[in-house]
């Protein structure tokens, strides 16, 4: 089977982008990314994205994006797997060209949240859980967030603030990032002055709405970078309706399958680029992936294990928190960050001899999974 | 909320109905088709045990579009005495009385509205015993 590269990459940066359309954001990141390949014929399109319908009154996105390139004709398609949409595609990107049917495919992930009211986007965001039993009592995403926090909160006796040390890395990363919505270092005592919106979760500790789009354009043909494994798995649908809500369980089979068929140790990744849409996400998610046992990320995070400086740098270009939260993006522009760090290209990010990284893109709360695990290419 | 989709579910909704593997005796709420212990498809329905204790609780300031005339509203995980663990809604509560481990009882409760001429949606909702 045919290895897959990361040929070049495509950032708009992450933002209120008020002047341009759902199409400006996913054109600009493509033509970013052809532009960054040189002289290469597409031979599919996938795009990941996912309230373009509810939010921009748009679907149909594969043929959209075909015709705003000049490139009617194409295989093109829209895939959605909530927040994990963006890995998802790039998921898909993998698969095609690992079939044999494809040599060169552009991915892109799009989301243009800003258009939209609050109280829209609030219910556009809990259709990744479910319409008929989690949106009809009136609970968001975020409330669902923040009732795990609580929980994993009580269980291992943490506290709120303990927490929010995930923000503030995310933050402090996002400082010099060029592509990054909040270039601006903040403290835990800053998260605790920021009002609730689902207590313990605050406007501070919780991830914005953004718009942006990223692209990735994978290749059979050798390039800087390799992806050596590309994994998805799901949970229950339903928070509620886990055993035990407290283990990411697609994570944890997704990174583990990944890194089984990646033959890498997971104890040799540089660096991780995980899915802290929430500080209790990051925590679950980094004790899922088994770099910190459970009920012990925060201590972890808090001894300096996951700084920029620390043993294993987490969220290189400040994560969803500080770099956004473009939703149907989120997951490519982790890849195109990885892809950043490992082709040497991550400018004042730059975390010095990366080799290996990962990416952990989730859709819903864990309740699917996707990991990436690349490597430069030497 | 669809006004159909709410109809269809009216039963579940207000009862707490969900299901039971014949095969195994595992319960569920939501209900399902497939058990999901055992796989069979020998599914009854099974109405839910309406007492419980929380397990973690929220209050929500910024609720969805649907319900945003209700702000704030709390919400909680519930694990109900039959061992199933349901989201709801707590009603009438007050904030002091809300806490990890208090006792809880399924009661009816409306939920929303379509406007002021629109249909009403009741359902259930937890209040502290």
């Amino acid at each position: 089977m045919s290895k897959v590269y990361i040929k070049s990459v495509g950032l708009v940066p992450v933002g209120e982008h008020w002047n341009k359309s759902l199409t400006d954001l996913m054109v600009e990141a493509s033509l970013n990314a052809l532009k960054n390949a040189g002289n290469v014929k597409i031979d599919r399109i996938i795009v990941g994205n996912m309230m373009s319908g509810y939010l921009n009154n748009q679907e149909h996105l594969g043929a959209l994006l075909a015709s705003a390139l000049g490139m009617k004709g194409i295989d093109s398609l829209k895939v959605e797997a909530a927040c994990g949409s963006g890995g998802m595609a790039v998921h898909e990107g993998y698969v095609s060209i690992k079939s044999g049917e494809f040599e060169n495919v552009l991915v892109v992930g799009v989301e243009k949240m800003k258009d939209a009211d609050t109280s829209v986007l609030t219910k556009a965001l809990a259709m990744a859980e479910s319409a008929e039993f989690t949106q009809v009592v009136g609970a968001s995403f975020i409330s669902l967030n923040a009732l795990l926090m609580k929980m994993y909160m009580n269980r291992y006796n943490v506290q709120e603030d303990h927490l929010d040390i995930f923000p503030v890395i995310a933050h402090k990363n996002a400082v010099t990032a060029p592509h990054a919505q909040f270039k601006k270092a903040f403290t835990i005592e800053d998260v605790k002055r920021s009002p609730y919106i689902a207590e313990p979760i605050r406007l501070l500790s919780s991830a914005p709405s953004s718009d942006g789009a990223a692209a990735v354009l994978l290749s059979s043909k050798p390039a800087d970078v390799e992806i050596l494994a590309s994994e998805v798995s799901t949970n229950e649908l339903m928070l509620s309706q886990r055993e035990n809500p407290l283990k990411f369980e697609a994570t944890e089979k997704a990174f583990k399958k990944a890194v089984e068929k990646s033959g890498i140790d997971s104890s040799k990744v540089d660096f991780l680029e995980i899915h802290d849409a929430f500080p209790i996400v990051a925590a679950l998610s980094l004790e899922a992936m088994g770099y910190s046992e459970e009920g012990k990320a925060a201590h972890d995070a808090a001894k300096g294990k996951y700084n920029f400086e620390g043993d294993l740098p987490i969220l290189t270009f400040g994560g969803l928190k500080a770099r956004g939260h473009p939703v149907g993006g989120t997951g490519v522009y982790q890849v195109a960050e990885a892809y950043m760090q490992l082709s040497g290209t991550a400018g004042k990010n730059q975390v010095q001899g990366a080799k290996v990284g990962v990416t952990q893109n989730v859709g819903g709360i864990d309740t699917t999974s996707i990991v990436h695990i690349m490597r430069k290419v030497s | 909320m669809i006004p159909i989709a709410y109809w269809r579910n009216r039963k579940l909704y207000t009862r707490l109905i969900g299901s039971r593997c014949k095969k195994c005796g595992a319960e569920y709420y939501p209900p399902v088709k497939v058990c999901k212990k055992c796989g069979s498809t020998e599914i009854e329905e099974k109405e839910m045990l309406k007492t419980g204790t929380i397990v973690s609780f929220t209050k929500l300031t910024e609720p969805p579009v649907d319900f945003k005339d209700y702000a704030p509203i709390y919400l909680a995980m519930i694990r109900l005495d039959n061992g199933i663990l349901v989201l709801g809604q707590l009603a009438d509560a007050e904030s002091e009385e809300i806490k990890i481990g208090a006792r809880v009882m399924a009661t009816i409760r409306k939920w929303t509205e379509d406007g002021q001429s629109g249909i009403i949606y009741y359902g259930y909702k937890f209040k502290i015993i």
